[in-house]
This record gives C-alpha cells, structure tokens and sequence, in this order.
C-alpha cells in the first residue's frame, strides 16, 4: 500500500484551556468535503457538534524492555485497528489528546505498529498554546514544552488577550524550542483549514516545496541593504566595530520587494553555510560567495566593488551597517552612494530553555556509515532527550536524497528524489532537550568527506 | 483391480458454498451442532445460512450502532451473544435471530465475548471491566476495574475467568468473588490462549513476543524474535501444540517433552501478507490459517511443530475469521469484502485411504 492510500492522521495536542475543542468543532463544521474521524481523549464541557467521534481513555503502554521509544498509545492502536475495517466511513483521522498527554507515544504508535503504520500515515503534529498562559506553562510543566517541541504547527490561541510586544516575544521563544514549525496566530482557534489538514508533515518532500530550507528563518545575518549601482568601482568601507571580522554574502540582480528579500536571504543562508573565504581589506569582494572581511586594522579599512553593468547590489551582512558605519563609496568621484531599501533580520541567538532546536546545514557530501554510527551513538545516548528529527542528507556517490525522519530513537533514512543540478547539501534538525548544538555540529562536520 | 475403491480428489479443499454479507466480515461461527452458520459484519449485519447449502435463514441489520464488534455462539449452539460500540451485549436465538436479552454496559466499547465451555456463563470485556452473566442473561459477577482495557478474556474451567490487560493477566474465581491468580509482565498483552487444561498461559505481546506462563509451576518464559506482534494464538485440543503468528510465517511452540523452552519452533511459511486468522481444527493437529492476502491454508502438523500443507483456497481479500464446522468437515473464511466461504474439508481417514491397500 502506498502512503496515498493510507489514510492521514493528524494528532491536535495543547493545554486544557487551549482551544482544542474549539478549533475541533471548527474543523468538524466547516466545508471541506472530508469525512473526518475523531479520536477524543479528553471530556471538555464542549461537546463535539457532528462526525464520527470515539470516546478513548489514554493509555500508554511501555515496553518490559525499557526503551521509551517502545512506548505506545493502547487506545489508539484499539480505536484504529477497528476504524481500519470502516475505511469507507471516513477518509481522515483526527486524535486530539488531553492537555497533559505526552505527544512521543502518540507519534511514535503509527512508526512502531506494523498494522497501524500499514493503513495509517502520520500527517503532521499540531499543538495549541494559550498565548496568555503558555509562559507560565512552559515554565512549569514538561508536557507543555514537549508539545511545543513535538509540533509541526504551532496554533498561537487567544491573540487578542496578549499584547503584539508580548506575542513578538512569545513567538520567538517558541521558535528556539523548535525551528521546524509554522507557528499560526488565532484568536478564538479561527485558522484556515489547510494549515492544519494534509500538511504532509512528514513527507519532507512537500515541506522543502514549501520552505526550500525548511528551517523558519533565523539568519546568519542581522541586516541586508540593496545598492542602485552604475557600472564602475565602488569601495565598501568600514570602521571599527564590535568584531575583528564580519561576514558578508555580496548578490547581484538583487530585488527590492518583500519576496525578493527574502529569496536573497534563502540564497544567502545556503552560502552562509559553506566555509567563508578570507578577504584582507583592498581585496575585491566577489559576488554570491561567503567571505570573511578581515578588520583588525585600526580606522577604515574598504574592499573593492566591481560593477560591469547597471544592477541592484546586496549585501547580506553578519552585523548591521551601523555597527562599523559601513558605506559605499563610488571611488572616482568619492562619493556615498545610500541604500536604496534595508531589512533587519532575526540573527541567531542564545536559548533560554531547556527544549530547544539544533539545525545543521552543511554543503557537500557525507560518508554513510561514519554517518551511522554517529547518528547511531547519538539516539542511543540521547535519545530519550531528541524528541524529533528531521533532514535529508547527502550520501557520497548516491544520485538520490536521503531524507531522515525520527522520533526519539526510532528513525528512517530513505532514498528520495534524485539531486539533478541541485547542489549537493545536508540539512539535519534536531528538536531535544539540553543538546549539546557545538559538539553535535563538530561530530557531524566529522561525517563529512 | 476389484481391492482398489476410488476415492475423491486429494486436495484437501472441496468445492462448498459461498455467499455475501452487507459490509466488512469481521466474526462467524457454527451454530446448531453444524446446521447453520452465522456471520457478523462490521457494521452490525447479522446473516444466518444453511451450513450444507449456504441458503440465507434469516438477516437482521445495524443490531449495534457504531457497529459489531464481537460475537460469540454458545457451545450448544442454540444461542449466541453479540457486542458492540454501542456499549450494548444482545443474546439471540439462532434459529430466528431473535434478541432475547439486551444488556446496556454503558459508554464504552463491548470487545469481547467468551461462553465457558458448559455454556453456563457469558464473560464480557468492556473497557476496563469484566462481566459475567448466566445462560439468560442475568448479570452474576462483575469485575474491579483492571488497571488498562482488558484485551483479551478466556475460561480456564467452568468457574474460573481469566483477563488480560496491560501488564498482567488475572484468573477470577467469579462463584466465590475470589482472585485466584495474578501473573505480571511490564508488556501489552494483545492476545490470550490457555491449554484446553487451562495450565498453560499464553500472551502475545506488543513488543513482538510470545509470553507464556505454567500455572501448575509457576514457571514462565518469554519467546522473542517475532517480526510483527504476535496477536493470533491457537492451541490444539491436546494442549500439546501452540500456534502463533505476528507476521506471514506461522511459528508453532511444542509443548512435548521439556519444550518448548530451548527447543526451535516448527515454521509454517506458506502466506505472503501477514495472517489474520488462525485456528486448530476441533480435534486433531490440522491449523488453519487466513492472511490479509487472502490466502486460506491449511496445515497437518507433526508433535515437533513442524507441519506439512495439505490444502488452500483462495478466499478473494483480508481474510476476516475462518471457523471449523465442530465436525472439522467443513471450514469457512469471511473477508473484507463481505464474502463467505465454506469449503469441505475431507481427512483421509482409515476409510477414505482404502483405496491405497
């Protein structure tokens, strides 16, 4: 059977008091020509209004051997096993748990049950937090931050309760929990119904389609200008700033607009993750590769701009222009040529809590079993703590992708879509508790050839 | 050659009747000593056929709303009792179908069914709670509640109620309200058998084994190594032979001699998806096993479990139930797709192998 003819599965986690319930009903009514089947672990004081809707208590079922990723849901391999012999009844499975539910043995019952993974397919994840309560719950207990580390999609609930400061701070606490996710704002649980349904989760394929690195953004960089420049030489000169050197990614036939923005910065992510090339100031800054600006010197230092023809320069910088009163000069007639537009971004940061997300995004190939062991090592070591993976990789002499996927220490790696003129790249995410970002990077930079 | 009568064709499997219930075919059985045989769906469409014939009898519809989930023919035959996600229990009559008791559990889902071998009793499984009640349907014992939904119910003798849940299996006096018997084991117990002499214990477990227990002993071990969980077990009458599948392959444990702890299994490899059901014939070492593929084999086992095919049909898609009529000469599969079959079953008996003097 393939995984279109399983049917999906979309698991709705939160706090009591979440919104759960809310968005259910909102699914349940609204018009999207599925038959949808609900698995209900929770009595709220709203009743569910239509559908086929099974009442189950949550058990969890662990193994006499002890490992936590043999922990499943009883219940649900029960419910399922019978609403597998109705399959013309429904053609969508719904399972919202209660709000202290534990969304590993939830997620991992349709890896670990051949009769469960045989008919079903985990569509995706989608927790709910309070916007009003979730900083106290995160603080206290260790269900919540999992359901924040476990989801696909973050449903951010009851917006309207919460200042814009709050919830900008909110959202980019939930961010470094966990950098897979979208996170959605709703008041009253009101999303659309496609980003909750078919989201195809964990179907890496459709997610890259989507995001072509995946990761939500937090950037390599603080800031990018866009320069209108004629042809001719430029220099980009710099003072004294916080650091003896700065990264830069240099791009032509940069655009001005919000989407072109943001394709330079995806663009620029993926040079930002090769090694950078050194550039000692009189150098001339190449276009679309990662360079390091050398800038121990005392007072201004610049790098040489070639212009051949007319075009929109960006500069992808590692700090802010401000921050080394960073200019183009135009070298014959010395004179500062402004940016036409700027663009600030959310730059890579220190984590507060616990849960948190590691990503690493490498260029070029790695060798698979010095890969199987690390990842071996690693899930076996810290399994209990990695609460999802996610990644494809690039093995050395293999045309196709391998696309990870795992939770805790169950995962898959198989061979997906060829490379074709793709640059051969590997991009891992792991989503855990206290894991260790720098020693990971290292032993993976180790599995690369 | 006057010595030599002819005898009927050697494939095991003779052309019977077929017949098509409403929806998915999800339990059956013989009832009135063979006469009739009764199919239950998924939806809760009871269909009752001439067991020689397959002419229909009688049909009733939606009996549980939410639909069937088991059903269980008392051991005479005259009556069975059926169960669903209505939380409801029905005992009819076979001959009409005629409901002659309802039960109301409440909320919960009514799993499973089981008669006590001298038809006195009626176990139900409902959530977390065990039922008995007598031949009319009076409520004459009922359990705490165990610690997770019961999985699976037998009796070991005419008084005594075994269940099993998450991570033991308890054995009920139910005349005296006693508890006779705890055997614990950290592991989802999915299925459950005990020897025709309620001696040996068997689970099968979520985490791919076999546990099985000696209640005369006290001795228990554990047979790890199956592919998928084992959730189809079945003893043969002598209690000597276990059979047991969790994946396309049929592992068989013998009981003879000090096995089967450190002895190999018999392995029986004749389906290509995973086995849906599995069933000893009433006497004798014949297993018969269906599979999601829709194959029905079956199989004439030696004492060391190892065993030789000696039939198969095909029964067209996931075999549901297969049922031995109590005569073991006929044996019937239903399927997803709603479809019955009941084929003869001929064993070359002493009389039939005349033909070889």
């Amino acid at each position: 059977m393939s995984i279109k003819d399983k049917v999906p599965v979309t698991i709705l986690t939160g706090f009591l008091g979440s919104g759960k319930t809310t968005l259910l009903n909102r699914i349940l009514s609204e018009e999207h020509g599925k038959r949808i089947a609900v698995i209900e672990n929770e009595y709220g004081e709203v009743g569910i209004d239509q559908g086929l809707v099974i009442n189950a208590d949550e058990e969890v079922f662990e193994m006499s051997n002890g490992c936590i990723c043999c922990t499943v849901r009883g219940d649900l391999i029960r419910v399922l096993g019978n609403l597998m012999k109705r399959r013309d009844k429904f053609d969508y499975v719904l399972v919202e748990t209660t709000g202290l539910a534990d969304p590993g043995p939830v997620a991992q019952t349709f890896f670990m049950d051949e009769e469960i993974s045989s008919e079903f397919t985990l569509d995706g994840i989608v927790t709910l937090v309070d916007a009003a309560h979730i900083d106290q719950q995160l603080g206290r207990s260790d269900e919540s931050s999992e359901q924040v580390a476990f989801a696909d999609v973050l449903v951010l609930n009851k917006t309207d309760l919460v200042s814009d400061d709050a919830l900008d701070t909110l959202e980019s606490r939930l961010r470094d929990m966990n950098r897979m996710t979208r996170i959605i704002r709703a008041e009253n649980a009101k999303v659309p119904i496609e980003t909750v349904l078919n989201l195809s989760a964990f179907d890496l394929d459709q997610i890259l389609k989507r995001r072509p690195t995946f990761l939500e953004p937090e950037y390599p960089f603080e800031w990018t200008g866009v320069y209108d420049l004629d042809a001719g030489k430029y220099e980009l000169m710099l003072e004294e700033g916080p650091d003896p050197e700065m990264s830069l990614v240099a791009l032509d036939n940069q655009g001005e607009s919000e989407e072109e923005l943001k394709d330079g910065a995806e663009s620029s992510v993926r040079l930002y993750a090769e090694k950078a090339n050194t550039l000692e100031p009189g150098n001339t800054i190449p276009y679309g590769d990662h360079i390091n600006l050398k800038l121990e010197d005392k007072g201004n230092k610049s790098f040489i701009l070639n212009i051949e023809k007319p075009t929109k320069i960006g500069l992808f910088t590692q700090h802010t222009a401000e921050e080394f009163n960073m200019k183009v000069i135009k070298s014959e007639e010395n004179k500062e040529i402004p940016f036409n537009i700027e663009r600030f971004w959310q730059a890579e940061h220190e984590h507060d809590d616990e849960v948190g997300s590691i990503a690493i995004e490498r260029f070029g190939d790695v060798d698979p079993e010095k890969l199987n062991t690390w990842m071996g090592r690693l899930l076996s070591e810290k399994g209990i703590d990695i609460f999802r993976t996610k990644g494809f990789i690039s093995y050395a002499g293999n045309p196709r992708r391998i696309v990870f996927q795992g939770v805790h220490m169950l995962f898959t790696a198989q061979p997906d879509k060829e490379w074709g003129n793709e640059p051969r790249r590997n991009q891992l995410v792991f989503i855990g508790r206290n894991l260790n970002e720098k020693e990971m990077q290292e032993d993976f930079d180790k599995c690369l050839i | 050659m006057p010595d030599i009568e002819p005898f009927s064709p050697r494939g095991m499997f003779h052309e019977g009747w077929t017949a098509e219930v409403n929806d998915y075919a999800i339990a059956c059985g013989w009832a009135l000593k063979g006469k009739q045989f009764i199919v239950g769906d998924v939806a809760g469409g009871l269909f009752a056929f001439e067991g020689d014939t397959g002419k229909i009898i009688w049909e009733k519809e939606n009996t549980h709303s939410g639909g069937l989930l088991a059903m269980a023919i008392h051991p005479e035959g005259e009556i069975f009792a059926t169960s669903g996600q209505d939380g409801n229990v029905q005992i009819c009559n076979c001959h009409e179908g005629k409901v002659i008791k309802t039960l109301d559990l409440g909320k919960g889902w009514v799993e499973h069914l089981k008669w006590s071998n001298d038809g006195l009793f009626l176990a139900i499984a409902s959530s977390k709670k065990v039922y008995v009640l007598n031949e009319i349907g009076e409520e004459k014992w009922i359990s705490e509640d165990h610690p997770s939904t019961v999985s699976a119910i037998t009796w070991s003798n005419k008084n005594e109620l075994a269940t099993a849940c998450y991570g033991r299996v308890t054995f009920f006096d139910i005349l005296n309200n006693k508890t006779n018997q705890k055997l614990e084991w950290q592991g989802s117990l999915v299925s459950m058998e005990l020897s025709p002499d309620g001696d040996i214990v068997a689970c099968g477990s979520q985490d791919n084994s076999v546990h099985f227990w000696r209640r005369s002993t006290g001795m228990d071990a554990e047979m790890t190594g199956y592919p998928g969980k084992p959730s189809h077990l079945s003893f043969d009458d002598s209690g000597k032979l276990l059979a047991t599948s969790g994946s396309e392959r049929i592992t068989v444990w013998s009981f003879i001699g000090n096995g089967p702890e450190g002895t190999m299994p018999g392995e029986l490899c004749h389906h290509t998806e995973p086995i849906s059901s599995l069933a000893f014939s009433n006497k004798g070492m014949l297993v018969a096993s269906g599979s999601r593929d829709g194959s029905v084999v079956a199989s004439f086992l030696k004492k060391d479990g190892n065993g030789d095919l000696v039939g198969a049909a095909f029964a067209g898609d996931l075999v549901g139930a297969i049922s031995w009529r109590p005569d073991d000469c006929a044996l019937a599969a239903v399927n997803a797709k709603g479809v019955v079959n009941v084929w003869k079953f001929k064993v070359r008996t002493n009389l039939f192998s005349k033909g070889f003097k």
